[in-house]
């Protein structure tokens, strides 16, 4: 067979295994059907609990339901210390500072928790905490990968738009829409074009050889991205064939991913209003004027070394690829025009390019023209913003879509139309094409599915994740794997009964939280419990509280917090703080020169696909290929490492000691109650006091420097588990 | 239900815990592992008896040409500035090259010892070594460029986003001396293209990763002490520790707890170690020298050569070297220049190597890879260079139960195409774990429903590449 596939030249792996891929599944099983996930939602009433006096809301009569069916009991309320804490990291990112702790400490009304809860969730830190989440599942970076790794320059706007979103507490429903179809359903809304950012977050390689091939690998990275992120389905399991264990025909793969087949990348999508842009037209035209001598002159003698780099690229292409640039453009098909656009990137060399090339004469009289032209810099007009949008090609038409064999990208099978699971609705989807826009209307119709209410998984599927992020772990384990091999759903009645209540109060994030906040279930403490760990050891049924390690953002935020260094500043391109020395990176790292910048939340630091972040990747930051709903939480040497030795956290360490002694007198006593109450949020006891000062006696007598011993305890107050923990 | 059907195998328990870990079981459980392997609780077996303990891994980075080193082309010397016969049927290449003619190849061919195979008079002390190598000549892959056919190599894909070999291995074997990172990369002046993505663990946790060992004395990052001294350090890690032991006190079922104070003492152990492991102070001239330390053109990668040596006799077990980070081995012109120096560069060090490792007893169970990412075209490249050749090129393999002086595999008469006996990066995968003690079928990782496997849906052990 291999020989076979050699002598055919077919260059894809899959390829090879054409002849095992199974025959299509005619009819869906009665147990398929049972398949809890795509059940309609249902409302339930919870059962009377024994104990009556434990619980605030429904979220606890569930919870209370399925431990006394065990015989098992919630733990006790956390005290108040602790519950402030875990609420400020948890939503914010952030600990909380020991006025925030004081002043909650000093409500005794019956609304004090409450007003905690509703503070948090109007902090702006709360939109950063939580487009963070979401990044990891949008696989979002700042650059392109592969080889080069290129800047994005203005996909940071889909970042922002996260954060704002966030916020803004913009309808979850709406959210979906914007991030697939945006362009087409709110097309005079800018921040609906940046949201189709979402599924223009694929790495990329725009100098590709074999377009068709990777036109293909990009269309499968979002649809892979779409049905694990909006639908919580391992859609990708079906490309080579039905998928094994779930009812996901491998056609419903294709029939998904025809959703997108007319899409491609808008990179210089304008963001101005009319009003912006009327008065950049002005502005430019008079500077294009009085420019346009020099530059036509500079144009003209750069022209011919454009011309051959451009030809050079064309002749490295093969001939469907040239033929398809070459093809007048009322003649190309719509394959064709994908082609065109995959292709035109490595054919349009800038004058700059070519100027470089130029010898003798020519490069002299270019460099004085350029120095001309520099003279008009002062009226040129600023560039107007722009967003990295995924929009349709205006061709006449969408290429079709082949059920492909093996996932080959050149074997392609029966066509199919865009279409949803086969399970829900095995008709082909109906598209309206918008009225005046230069759009399939695609999109849309899969936008309008997903944001229905009657969708059995969107709205499931965000509700679990967002349990996911406060406990550590969704009431179904596996927050996009919602299928067979996923685990199922601890507590369903409770995960329907929130998917209900969200979806009835318009969708709402922030009400979705308050909820969980204000439940019991949430504010358990963490304590052991032999009994209950031997009925339920991995807590499925939530009889405490999960204690879990921040990730590397948090960790990395909370010093700078508790170092009084944080620049809360919000928004824009992403920043570069130091690298260690000896990382180097392809594609660019500029050390922030101003260290305010580089303070900034670490939701801002710039994401090198290739490289990501040290302290970051040390700490099971994501790799950003694919979309990723579970960070790994592990243990290693290295994370030590960069804690204890990272210049940064050292200098962090040190400002976090100035902070302490210039807040509070001189006395070492009040100084060690003011550093606990800063990292820990509380005052140490008296064996930890005994224990701190007996280390700055010692580390003072060896360093000669009592203010060096004090950053050293700073400095492990950062290394400490209760720092580094959500208790 | 049964779990163990299409891309799932059945495991042992261990790694069926890990699975487990991997599909939702959560942190705690995969905590409370780490910590057991941090206290040396036994490692994990390997699914066979093991050939080998660690591999190195020689990466030719850029693509070395095969019709010029290692698989000698008479006929492209007869065919030298004609078009390429259609029979051999046309590819689509890197730089769009397959309508070029043919470029015979200048170099002297040689047999060489009992085995006779033949070496070019680029490589001449690496050829004393051919009784003790099986070179593969039909290796093919699926990039067309390097950055995916690097990262191929690697993971076993051409889009980044998997787990490196030595990661795999690592999640495999575990780690045999808990003061190094037991999956290390070695480069010289520049990073491969895709940097790091080409030692990530992927999905798999991240305490699978490789290391970078960087140049100097302090090879990991962050691995220099940021105190003033060890007393100093000292103190504040007790301190540290006792903060710790007071907040665990209520919290003794937390096995996370532990193994992350643990790992303070790991880190504080691999401070010394690392450092230790690359000090080459201790190495006598002679050896310098034997890995051609003393000539200023393969002084940095024999230097790495030596360096690869040291970790394995500290139980690394996986080392990647890569010669001409960054794509130095690419040339698509002035292929004589190019491969000279590059040649130069490696063919001592690598001789050293070999040699050092079987006078110490130590190459039976290492395995020594060589290769780059794809080898070169038979058609020219700007007249005088060479595009990129996935469809038939050469790798080698020494030490580690292969079986010496023997081919396996032939590419056609030019070159071009791997036609007997192919085989595919994913065969390549699976033989070098399969030398290590594992199956490339049974190693799992439970990733978005799927058990994942080294070698994705493909790949077959190489039988007879061992003796």
């Amino acid at each position: 067979m291999r020989l076979i596939a050699l002598m055919l030249g077919l260059s894809s792996v899959a390829a090879l295994w054409a002849a095992e891929s199974l025959p299509p599944r005619k009819e869906f099983t009665a147990q398929q059907k049972r398949w809890w996930a795509i059940q309609p939602v249902t409302v339930t009433k919870p059962p009377q609990a024994k104990d009556r006096a434990w619980g605030t809301n429904i979220i606890d009569a569930f919870i209370l339901a399925k431990l006394e069916e065990k015989g098992l009991h919630p733990n006790a309320k956390a005290d108040k210390i602790t519950l402030l804490r875990r609420a400020s990291l948890v939503m914010t990112g952030l600990p909380p500072t020991p006025e925030q702790v004081q002043e909650f400490l000093a409500d005794n009304s019956s609304h004090a928790w409450e007003k905690q809860v509703d503070r948090l969730l109007a902090s702006p830190r709360y939109g950063e905490r939580w487009a963070r989440h979401w990044l990891d599942l949008a696989r979002y970076a700042d650059s392109e990968g592969f080889k080069s790794d290129e800047t994005r320059p203005n996909i940071y706007r889909y970042r922002d738009y996260v954060i704002q979103s966030f916020n803004a507490d913009k309808p979850y429903d709406r959210f979906v829409k914007e991030q697939i179809a945006g362009d087409e359903l709110y097309p005079n809304d800018p921040q609906a074009l940046v949201a189709t950012g979402f599924n223009r977050h694929f790495p990329d390689e725009y100098n590709a050889r074999n377009l068709m091939q990777r036109r293909q690998e990009l269309l499968n990275d979002v649809t892979d991205t779409v049905g694990a992120t909006f639908m919580g389905l391992t859609y990708g399991c079906a490309r080579c064939h039905d998928h094994k264990f779930d009812p996901i025909l491998h056609k419903d793969y294709y029939r998904l991913q025809s959703f997108f087949s007319n899409t491609r990348i808008e990179d210089s999508a304008r963001l101005a209003s009319s009003g912006e842009s009327a008065n950049y037209k002005n502005n430019y035209q008079v500077w294009d004027l009085k420019t346009r001598v020099i530059r036509d002159e500079m144009a003209k003698l750069a022209s011919l070394e454009v011309a051959k780099l451009d030809k050079e690229n064309m002749d490295k292409f093969p001939e469907e690829i040239q033929d398809a640039v070459t093809t007048p453009a009322e003649k190309r098909t719509p394959i064709q025009w994908h082609m065109y656009y995959k292709a035109k990137p490595q054919l349009s060399h800038t004058e700059q390019e070519g100027a470089k090339l130029l010898k003798g004469e020519p490069a002299k009289r270019y460099a004085l023209l350029k120095s001309e032209l520099k003279k008009f810099d002062a009226i040129k007009p600023a560039e107007l913003p722009i967003a990295q949008a995924m929009i349709d090609n205006e061709a006449p038409g969408a290429p079709k879509t082949f059920v492909l064999r093996a996932g080959a990208y050149d074997a392609p099978l029966e066509e199919v139309q865009p279409g949803f699971l086969s399970i829900l609705d095995a008709t082909d989807a109906t598209i309206t094409k918008p009225n005046r826009l230069p759009t399939s209307g695609r999109r849309s119709a899969l936008a309008n599915w997903l944001a229905d209410a009657k969708n059995p998984l969107t709205a499931r599927v965000m509700v679990n994740r967002v349990w996911h992020y406060h406990f550590g772990k969704g009431i179904a384990g596996t927050p996009s794997d919602f299928g067979v091999m996923g685990e199922k759903p601890a507590n369903k009645e409770l995960l329907d009964s929130l998917t209900a209540n969200f979806t009835a109060t318009g969708w709402s994030l922030k009400k979705l939280h308050k909820q969980i906040l204000m439940s019991s279930t949430w504010q358990q403490t963490t304590d052991f419990n032999a009994n209950a760990a031997e009925v339920d050891p991995d807590n499925k049924l939530l009889w405490r509280y999960n204690r879990r390690r921040l990730e590397g953002e948090a960790i990395r935020d909370s010093m700078l917090a508790v170092s009084g260094k944080l620049n809360d500043k919000m928004y824009g391109p992403g920043v570069f703080p130091p690298l260690p020395p000896g990382v180097v990176t392809r594609g660019g790292w500029k050390n922030e020169e101003v260290e305010s910048e580089s303070n900034r939340r670490s939701v801002y630091v710039f994401v090198r696909r290739n490289t990501r972040y040290p302290m970051f990747e040390a700490f099971d930051m994501p790799d950003t290929h694919e979309s990723c709903a579970r960070r790994n939480i592990t243990v290693t040497p290295g994370q030590s490492l960069e804690l204890m030795n990272n210049t940064l956290v050292t200098q962090w360490a040190k400002q976090f000691a100035e902070h302490v002694s210039n807040d509070e007198g001189v006395s070492e006593d009040a100084k060690i109650d003011r550093a606990w109450k800063m990292a820990f949020a509380r005052t140490p006891n008296t064996e930890e006091k005994k224990k701190a000062a007996e280390f700055l006696t010692k580390q003072t007598a060896l360093l000669s420097d009592g203010k060096a011993a004090f950053a050293d305890l700073c400095h492990m107050l950062f290394n400490s588990n209760e720092f580094l923990y959500i208790n | 239900m049964n779990k163990n059907l299409g891309h799932h195998w059945p495991v042992r328990s261990r790694r069926e815990f890990f699975q487990q870990a991997g599909s939702g079981l959560g942190s705690i459980a995969l905590a409370s592992l780490l910590n057991a392997e941090a206290r040396g609780a036994a490692l994990p077996m390997p699914h066979h008896k093991p050939k080998a303990k660690s591999v190195i891994w020689l990466f030719m980075e850029g693509g070395p040409s095969h019709v010029d080193l290692f698989d000698p082309k008479p006929k492209l010397n007869e065919l030298d500035g004609q078009p390429m016969p259609e029979s051999f049927g046309k590819p689509i290449t890197a730089m769009g090259t397959a309508n070029n003619s043919i470029m015979g190849s200048p170099r002297k061919w040689q047999q060489h010892g009992k085995s006779g195979l033949w070496v070019s008079d680029w490589y001449p002390n690496i050829a004393k070594h051919v009784d003790d190598m099986t070179v593969v000549r039909s290796c093919w892959a699926n990039g067309l460029n390097h950055v995916g056919s690097v990262c191929q190599m690697n993971t076993g894909d051409i889009l980044a986003g998997r787990p490196s070999m030595g990661a795999w291995v690592t999640y495999g074997l575990g780690s045999a001396n808990k003061n190094l990172p037991t999956f290390t990369i070695l480069l010289d002046d520049k990073e491969p293209v895709g940097g790091p993505k080409n030692w990530s663990s992927g999905f798999l946790p991240a305490t699978y990763q490789g290391t970078q060992f960087r140049q100097g004395e302090v090879p990991i990052l962050n691995l220099k002490p940021s105190d003033s001294s060890d007393q100093r350090q000292r103190n504040k890690l007790g301190f540290l520790k006792s903060l710790n032991q007071q907040w665990s006190a209520d919290k003794q079922d937390d096995t996370e707890l532990d193994a992350r104070i643990q790992s303070y003492e790991l880190a504080y152990q691999m401070q010394s170690a690392g450092p230790e492991a690359v000090d080459l102070s201790k190495e006598t001239e002679d050896t310098k020298s034997l890995y051609g330390m003393d000539k200023p053109e393969t002084e940095a990668f024999g230097r790495n050569c030596l360096m690869a040596r040291r970790l394995v006799e500290r139980g690394v077990r996986f080392i990647e070297l890569y010669c001409g980070s960054g794509s130095g081995w690419d040339a698509h012109n002035n292929i004589e220049g190019n491969h000279s120096k590059w040649c130069r560069a490696s063919d001592k060090p690598i001789d050293g190597l070999l040699t050092d490792l079987k006078q110490r007893g130590m190459l039976e169970d290492t395995l020594v890879v060589w290769g780059g990412e794809f080898g070169r075209t038979p058609f020219n490249e700007k007249g005088n260079g060479r595009d990129h050749n996935p469809w038939g090129f050469s790798m080698w393999f020494a030490g580690g139960g292969v079986k010496g002086g023997q081919y396996i595999g032939t590419t056609d008469e030019i070159g071009l195409r791997a036609v007997e006996r192919p085989c595919h990066v994913h065969d390549l995968h699976a033989s070098i774990l399969w030398a290590l003690g594992l199956d490339h079928v049974r190693l799992t990782y439970m990733h978005n429903g799927r058990g994942e496997r080294p070698t994705i849906v493909g790949g077959e052990v190489i039988k007879e590449l061992f003796a």
